[in-house]
């Protein structure tokens, strides 16, 4: 099958029901996406396919064909931090980090459908599991990112 | 604490205990070379470990200074969150004089200068009187590790003094240079300046002739008000690579030819699978390359060609087993019940006479209080990267414990320890958890009966849940008289559980073993409260089940924080008083403890009653040689229901290193100990442990997580740890919280099982 990862296709020879996450680290070797429960409970595994963030731990991987994934790899655009990963710097959010691919995959969603969040958006869309506790910082982050997006599409506007 | 800082300063030839859980069996095998001085600054081992540290010359064991005045620095503590890839270089960068920015961080292998002094004989290491016994043993083990808190406490002075000498020895190659006395230069940002002709060279210009200069005796460290890097808010080094996904974790080594596998193991605990009955039918799925019987059957591995194979596969082995099945958490709190009544084996803590109090009194208060085991559940499942080709072996695993890990290469495979290479990556979360070595003999094993290929094993999170090593149940039962005028006339606290010391001993190196009666993290945090009790008893009871336990963030504290406070505040009760002004009047003559919770107090403004439908609960712990004062504000949002909506939370942790890390450090310290409080509990039924994944093992997530806000105080002593010390006191004060709500005790954990639900 044929996925678009990142706007690069790879072709791959697995089982239809193979869940995306597995076709993207171990086929693929794109180790940014992680493992945390295999059933759609923590997060870790989140990329957004066709723009919204989806848990791919559970997702066939023959879904995915035809579609637009995008990893945390893909994130930084010819090499230049997102506004969610400033924010995320800015604020010092990761300690061990396992779980900020998928924090910041979700945060990335949750800004795209909605550009300025209120504490109570944020508690309704981020449900990924921080065992560290990063939750208050990546809130703060959130918000961040949020005026940083806001100015550079005024500047681009 | 003052005192207990000085103390711990002398307290010289005594293991500790995490000394014995952490040392492994590198008795008999460690490096003996080079002990002698400083072992940090040794010039003879300053080539030490060449592996990753690029061009350049070496000023001793953890400084590598290239031409093109790149800072090379190595840091033998696993990052598993808490920042040492940028505590570590912060201490050694303030006395090198080099910017934080141009330093570059690697991991060396497990050899002596790098021994975590502090973990194994309790103390730093005193450079300026020479060795101890213990400390020389630590040096020649020597137990490269990270654990109890100890990289500060162990590193404070050292690294400090490393980055000085090595700073001495370009200073003076500056001076030979321009043939001035080192008077006349000094050192600033990687450049040795002299001060008449205002020349300059660039420390990697020097650092050639500096590596062959010997300073000797020990540099004059910089006073604190002189201090650019330590006390200041630092970035940390590990975050850029950790937003981009470029982060290495255990899970994402890449070696090449690499198989994938996974574990499932024996469904019973210190149980034994005897044999696989459908191996050739398990042989036969899709891309599965072999299935091996781990050894005295705790197991079975599936190896395949993608992890997804390898679970699926695991999933489906069968097995002809026996062990314990019918052990249940009904059976294990009889036990507890039982022990308390009749097999006290210890009684650490006897001051006064507690039963002469409790024979005249008509007032004694009593109170039975339990917790449930619990799982580490780290983020990044359990898992260990090994291969074994001809006489060498090499691992890729976040491990808290570099020589551990070649001890249990060596141990599963007879790889002779100067042949195993170590790859430490980054930790995904550590908790206790990364200290133990099953996975490591587990995936040596497997690579050792696939020689040449490098095998990824992992622990799904299912096995990783049901089989691990928990923070054992505790009962503690509490009596206490209390007089009118709120002195605690006597305290009596008798505990049943699991020793996790023994526990721990017994899987890393059993030869060693110390009866549970020694286990002093049993009593950790309940024998040692600040509080003046006149008559004081503490005693425990081993109860010896089939279950592994271990050290789980803050260990003892982390169930003796809930339980001491709680009863802490019943007295408070008993007595008619505030529960702050109550603890306030038992800690006069502790100046420190007495700061940190008078500042709680004024942070949360405790003496201002709070506006209807919201409530406050107040707890005080020292644990790691820190003190922690939390106050947890709550509102009723229904019935039984709470939003917790702010924690304030003050440390004393002594002299402060990254302020911006220890603030993070008790944000994160306290979310798990809420997870813990509100949803943590691992049960058995039929011998197995009945929660598999996040599910039925809830953790706190954003929106029940709430603000925290840390005050650090400024406190110019010795410093303490900082990744454990939050964790233990946001239970007690949550649960004084809903009795300030509800009228109501809670005596056990999780608050979910009682009913109570966060928003
Ligand atoms: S790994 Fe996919 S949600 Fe946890
Ligand atoms: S940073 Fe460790 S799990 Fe989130």
């Amino acid at each position: 099958m044929e996925l678009k990862i990142n706007g690069k296709t790879h072709s791959v020879e697995v089982e239809p029901g193979m869940p995306l996450l597995w076709v993207i680290r171990d086929e693929l070797n794109m180790t940014g996406t992680k493992y945390g429960c295999g059933v759609s409970a923590c997060g870790s595994c989140t990329v957004m396919i066709d723009g919204v963030a989806t848990r791919t731990c559970t997702f066939p991987a023959s879904a995915a064909e035809g579609k637009e994934i995008k990893t945390i790899e893909g994130i930084a655009a010819a090499g230049q931090l997102s506004a969610v990963q400033k924010a995320w710097i800015q604020h010092q959010v990761p300690q061990c980090g396992y779980c900020q691919s998928g924090m910041i995959m979700a945060a990335e969603s949750l800004l795209d459908q909605n550009p300025n969040p209120t504490d109570e958006d944020i508690n309704k869309s981020m449900t990924n599991i921080c065992r560290c506790g990063t939750y208050q910082r990546i809130r703060a982050a959130i918000h961040t990112a949020a005026k940083m997006r806001a100015e550079q599409s005024g500047l681009q506007g | 604490m003052a005192e207990k800082a000085n103390k711990n300063n002398k307290k010289k030839g005594k293991w500790t205990r995490r000394a014995f859980m952490l040392t492994g069996g590198v008795i008999g095998g460690g490096l003996l070379v080079g002990i002698g001085g400083n072992m940090y600054v040794n010039k003879k081992i300053k080539e030490y470990t060449g592996t990753g540290f690029g061009d350049g010359s070496s000023l001793n064991a953890w400084i590598r200074i290239a031409a093109d005045n790149t800072i090379t620095l190595a840091v033998p503590r696993s990052e598993m969150g808490q920042g040492v890839y940028t505590s570590v270089p912060m201490l050694i960068a303030e006395e090198l004089e080099v910017d934080m920015k141009s330093v570059k961080v690697i991991h060396p292998q497990a050899e002596s200068p790098y021994a975590n002094t502090q973990l194994v004989a309790g103390s730093p290491r005193d450079v300026h009187s020479g060795f101890n016994i213990m400390e020389k043993v630590a040096s020649f083990l020597p137990v490269v590790a990270t654990g109890g808190s100890t990289t500060i406490t162990d590193g404070f002075d050292n690294l400090r003094i490393v980055g000085a000498t090595a700073r001495e020895a370009l200073i003076q190659a500056a001076a030979d240079k321009w043939n001035v006395g080192t008077d006349d230069c000094y050192a600033e940002s990687a450049f040795v300046h002299n001060k008449k002709t205002k020349e300059k060279i660039s420390y990697g210009a020097l650092a050639e002739a500096a590596s062959a200069i010997e300073i000797k005796g020990i540099p004059t460290l910089k006073k604190q008000k002189d201090f650019k890097i330590l006390g200041k808010p630092v970035q940390r080094l590990d975050i850029p690579e950790k937003v981009t996904g470029a982060a290495q974790f255990g899970l994402d080594a890449r070696p090449d030819n690499m198989l994938f596998a996974a574990i499932k193991h024996a469904s019973y605990h210190d149980g034994k699978i005897n044999s696989i009955s459908n191996q050739t039918d398990i042989e036969k799925m899709a891309g599965v390359k072999k299935v091996i019987l781990l050894p005295e059957g705790i197991g079975a591995v599936v190896v395949a060609d993608n992890t997804w194979r390898a679970k699926n596969a695991a999933l489906a082995l069968d097995f002809e087993e026996e062990g314990n099945d019918t052990l249940s958490s009904e059976e294990i709190a009889k036990l507890q019940e039982e022990t308390i009544a009749n097999n006290i084996i210890a009684t650490p803590l006897d001051k006064g006479n507690v039963d002469e109090v409790f024979e005249n009194s008509d007032q004694v208060i009593e109170a039975k209080y339990n917790v449930p085991y619990l799982a580490h559940a780290c983020m990044e499942p359990i898992n260990c990267t090994v291969l074994v080709d001809n006489d060498k072996a090499e691992a890729w695993v976040g491990h808290q414990g570099t020589s551990l890990v070649v001890n249990a290469i060596n141990q599963a495979t007879g790889v002779k320890k100067a042949n195993i290479k170590t790859n430490i990556t980054y930790l995904g979360g550590g908790f206790g958890r990364r200290a133990e070595i099953d996975m490591v003999l587990n995936a040596a094993h497997v690579a050792n009966e696939m020689k040449g290929t490098p095998i990824q094993l992992v622990y799904t999170r299912e096995e990783a849940m049901r089989h691990e090593m928990y923070r054992p149940a505790v009962a503690s039962n509490f009596k206490a008289v209390v007089n009118k005028d709120g002195t605690i006339e006597a305290w009596e606290n008798k505990m049943a559980l699991q020793s996790v010391f023994y526990s721990s001993i017994m899987r890393i190196m059993p030869a060693m073993a110390e009866p549970p009666e020694k286990d002093p993290t049993s009593i950790e945090g309940a024998a040692n409260l600040p509080y003046d009790i006149k008559n004081n008893r503490v005693a425990f009871g081993q109860l010896d089940l089939p279950i592994q336990v271990g050290n789980w963030r803050s260990v003892g504290s982390s169930q003796n924080a809930f339980f001491t406070e709680s009863f802490i505040d019943e007295c408070a009760q008993a007595a008619d008083q505030d529960p702050y002004e109550f603890r306030k009047n038992k800690i006069q003559t502790k100046p420190r403890f007495l700061a940190v919770l008078n500042k709680v107090a004024e942070m949360s403004n405790w003496k201002t009653p709070l506006p209807e439908g919201k409530y406050r609960g107040i707890a005080l712990h020292e644990s790691f040689g820190s003190i922690v004062a939390q106050v947890a504000e709550i509102s009723t949002q229904g019935e039984n229901e709470f939003k917790i909506d702010n924690v304030y939370c003050v440390i004393d942790c002594g002299r402060i290193v990254n302020p911006d890390t220890i603030e993070a450090q008790m944000q994160s310290g306290i979310v798990f100990g809420l997870s813990a409080a509100l949803y943590g509990e691992i049960t058995f039924a039929n011998g197995e442990v009945e929660q598999y994944n996040f599910p039925q093992y809830d953790m706190v997530r954003m929106n029940v997580a709430p603000v925290v806000k840390v005050h650090i105080m400024e406190v110019d002593e010795y410093p303490g740890g900082v990744g454990e010390p939050g964790t233990p006191p946001i239970a007690p004060a949550l649960t004084n919280a809903i009795f300030a709500a509800t009228g109501k005790r809670v005596r056990s954990l999780p608050l979910m099982k009682h009913g109570y639900k966060f928003v």
